[in-house]
């Protein structure tokens, strides 16, 4: 359906994207993931054909966007970061423009506008001016424009930025509800956001794609430990004196105002420890309030493979500079030898020619 | 392209601007009316627009700096250029509806001709001929302006880089060269108000309309590659 393939877009010297690609099929929700100026943005502008990238190339149902703009733009309903609106028309008039300029039909563009309208909760404010709505709202009208007309493909730039928990509730149900018949691709560096709706994420960072997985996945490879947190009350301090078994690791994670201590504990090679520090603890005297499976969120998966990624693009640098350090000492070794031939030539002809005087000399 | 002409002409008067730019001209062409024609006792109703040639490089501008440059400021150019439009069809429908926003000034001028009709017998077709270059001219500093607005998001300058061209083109041109003097776009103008309809001008009307607005698709498309 969409397939990006090895995009880039270069401002001057700088990477905003760099050597991009992936395919989203059919139906599937996808939330591109990260840091802030990561590139999420420069991405969606070049799917939806607003920026043309510097080189690559990107399909749209088999049409290309840069040489076919017309016929890939029809599948696309784009909802641009910061939610730029027409703020002197009316939440109606608005989406009726965005239905006239994606060609709908001129007999069915009161029905989709109303549809639109009814999809998006928007019928009680149908009427009002757009420049006197809440940023929710704003949000929803931006919304009703990239949905109305019916696209295949919904592109959403940081749909919930801004808003007040109960509206990102709102808006958030109702990217579920899109999610049902859309293609979908959702932009944040919220990632509760993402895990909650997506199916995939896509994790870009300085302008590089770092992962593509299914959030479950991504958040099975961080918890490869099995790592357990448990709750305690441990009065007299003995937690950190005991021996517990096939305990590899204990850190004490905070303290609790009520006395009790989280730890974070790490077993040997991954094994269940879970029975055994019950026992282990129980026998110290040392009450249990909770224990349970350290669960890795998106959060850390973020994290983990994000900071993975910038540790090895420094050794990369650290081993260029190295090499280039290797090859400046070779060349200065190389060019002091050449000067030491060069002298020991001169040195030979000054030799012979004072032999040839010699010679001559001699004759 | 008939959407985006439909919503930028709603757009003018949904804005103060449409007005603004309305009742100025109504303004100067009235005051036009008085000391040109009533005080001179004359019936050249083509003398008011002769006259209004001139103040039409000031509020022109009017019309045209906001054409692009609001919409880039405004973020709203996203959503006009990932919709399945040609650029070509944009800037073609921008064009059209700051044009018919300015023929509707002018055509209200008409009120003027109707008031000469009670007073003698003002000749129509140098009326209408007037009325034609006038608008060919309106056609031409609309297309400029137009493409000065692609050029910044800022309404200001884009003005201020129309203006500049205007004047250049009326004042500038005879002291830069006497052979430019006949491209000026003012002296073009005036060459219809004695009623013949002046084919040489017509075309070079029509070329510098077209020319900008090349140069205003150009502008767009390489933005595409440079934003």
């Amino acid at each position: 359906m969409i397939t990006v393939k090895n995009v880039s877009k270069k401002y001057g010297k700088h990477k905003a994207v760099d050597n991009i690609s992936f395919k989203i099929d059919k139906g599937e929700i996808v939330g591109l993931l990260g840091p802030n100026g990561a590139g999420k943005s420069t991405t969606m502008n070049m799917i939806t054909g607003y920026i043309e990238p510097t080189s690559g190339e990107i399909e749209i149902n088999g049409y290309n966007i840069s040489k076919k703009p017309k016929k890939a733009k029809k599948f696309i309903g784009y909802m641009p970061e910061g939610v730029p609106l027409y703020k002197d028309m009316t939440v109606k008039e608005f989406v009726t423009y965005m239905a006239e300029l994606k060609g709908v039909k001129k007999d069915q563009i009161k029905e989709s506008v109303e549809k639109t309208l009814q999809d998006t909760w928007l019928q009680n404010v149908k009427k009002v001016l757009i420049r006197n709505l809440s940023k929710g709202y704003k949000q929803r009208v931006s919304m009703a424009g990239a949905l109305v007309g019916e696209p295949e493909i919904l592109v959403l730039d940081e749909p919930t930025v801004g808003l007040d928990p109960k509206q990102i509730i709102e808006i958030r149900n109702l990217i579920k509800k899109l999610g049902k018949d859309h293609t979908l691709i959702i932009s944040s560096h919220i990632l509760s956001e993402i895990s909650q709706i997506c199916e995939k994420v896509i994790i870009i960072n300085k302008g590089q794609l770092v992962a593509i997985d299914s959030p479950e996945n991504l958040e099975d490879k961080v918890n490869v430990e099995n790592a357990i947190s448990v709750v305690v009350e441990d009065k007299e301090n003995k937690m950190t004196k005991i021996k517990l078994r096939n305990v590899k690791k204990l850190e004490l994670i905070k303290e609790n105002d009520d006395s009790t201590k989280e730890y974070r504990v790490v077993p040997e090679g991954g094994k269940e420890i879970r029975n055994t520090l019950f026992t282990d603890l129980a026998n110290e005297n040392i009450t249990i309030f909770e224990l349970k499976k350290a669960e890795a969120s998106l959060e850390d998966a973020f994290i983990d493979v994000i900071k993975k990624n910038e540790k090895e693009k420094e050794k990369e640098e650290q081993e260029k500079l190295e090499k280039a350090k290797k090859e400046k000492e070779e060349k200065e070794k190389q060019k002091a030898d050449k000067k030491i031939e060069k002298e020991q030539i001169k040195e030979n002809k000054n030799n012979k020619s004072k032999k040839n005087k010699k010679k001559g000399g001699n004759k | 392209m008939g959407a985006i002409i439909k919503k930028e002409v709603k757009s003018y008067f949904l804005s103060p601007i449409g007005y603004v730019f309305i009742g100025l001209f109504l303004l100067l062409a009235s005051l036009f009316f008085y000391t040109d024609i009533i005080v001179a006792g004359s019936t050249m109703y083509s003398y008011i627009f002769s006259s209004l040639s001139v103040v039409l490089i000031m509020i022109i501008p009017l019309l045209t700096m906001r054409m692009f440059s609001e919409e880039r400021k405004e973020g709203t150019e996203q959503l006009l250029l990932t919709a399945p439009r040609s650029i070509t069809s944009i800037v073609l429908g921008k064009f059209f509806a700051g044009l018919i926003v300015f023929i509707i000034a002018v055509a209200l001028t008409s009120i003027y001709y109707i008031i000469l009709m009670f007073l003698g017998e003002p000749n129509l077709k140098t009326s209408l001929v007037t009325a034609l270059g006038f608008i060919l001219l309106g056609a031409a500093l609309i297309s400029f302006g137009m493409f000065a607005s692609s050029l910044t998001e800022n309404q200001i300058i884009a003005a201020i880089i129309s203006v500049a061209f205007y004047l250049i083109t009326w004042l500038g041109t005879p002291y830069l060269s006497s052979n430019l003097q006949a491209v000026g776009l003012i002296d073009m103008f005036n060459r219809f108000i004695n009623g013949q309809i002046a084919i040489p001008e017509v075309v070079a009307f029509v070329s510098y309309t077209i020319v900008f607005i090349l140069f205003t698709i150009m502008v767009m498309q390489r933005r595409k590659s440079v934003k």
